[in-house]
């Protein structure tokens, strides 16, 4: 695996999550506003 | 409501994108030399962090207007672009440290770059626990706008603290008086990756603004 592909890869899953997360959570809301 | 709808699908078209921006990041961008595989996260950083700043400055001008004009629907949009803002600054303050420890050796530090931005981060976080707060909507709105416009002032002293101050954080490369210093390919899927970051912001705005509205129908008095 080269150098630092681990930081990497849990940044790009981080980033993923929340707007994902964030995505969901409005949806949420839309449904019992 | 057709505005819900509309926000859902710009965000779902921004997910898409969203996707095409990782497998243009990690496939189709070379790697940098001296930071490996850790300079791509660049890619995602950077486009949260200008819009993390470029809300607060919407923030801001809607709370200007709001102030003299008392329209309801630019108050909305304010609330709107500062929560979204949060999540970018969430974005922002966690891709950070994940590139911060590699490169610097260092999850954090108290640099004024970092420490500015957090007191950004925590300025959207004051701004929407105010709203909360105050449960008259004329006051809400009024105490809300004074804080954006506060939160506004503070944007240029985040971007511009690497050059007022001795910082671990680099200088900007890209938003500079001087053309980006970087090679063509890895600007053009900064470019790329920014572009996705601005769709997803408006249907986030979009929804969110979709959501205030519903509450305010809800409750006429509110």
């Amino acid at each position: 695996m080269p150098e630092n592909s681990s930081y990497m890869i849990a940044a790009y899953i981080v980033v993923a999550a929340v707007l994902v997360g964030y995505a969901i959570l409005l949806y949420r809301r839309t449904l019992k506003p | 409501m057709k505005l819900l709808k509309s926000g859902r699908w710009i965000t779902l078209v921004g997910f898409a994108l969203l996707a095409a921006v990782y497998v243009r990041a990690l496939a189709f961008t070379p790697v940098e030399r001296t930071q490996g595989m850790a300079q791509k996260i660049f890619y995602l950083h950077l486009p949260a962090a200008i819009w993390t700043e470029g809300a607060m400055i919407l923030v801001g001008v809607a709370s200007i207007f709001f102030l003299f004009l008392k329209d309801q629907r630019i108050d909305r949009f304010a609330e709107a672009t500062a929560e979204v803002g949060l999540v970018f600054g969430m974005l922002v303050l966690t891709t950070g440290p994940i590139w911060g420890k590699p490169i610097w050796g260092t999850w954090w530090t108290w640099d004024a770059r970092l420490t500015l931005t957090l007191l950004l981060f925590l300025m959207y976080v004051g701004y929407l626990l105010l709203r909360g707060a105050v449960t008259d909507p004329g006051l809400r709105a009024r105490y809300a706008a004074v804080l954006g416009i506060c939160g506004m002032c503070l944007v240029p002293f985040v971007h511009l603290s690497v050059y007022m101050f001795r910082t671990l954080h680099p200088q900007p490369i890209v938003i500079k008086p001087s053309a980006p210093s970087l090679p063509g390919e890895m600007l053009a899927t900064l470019g790329f990756s920014f572009l996705v970051f601005t769709v997803l912001g408006v249907g986030f705005v979009i929804q969110r603004y979709g959501l205030s509205l519903l509450r305010d129908e809800a409750e006429p008095h509110a």
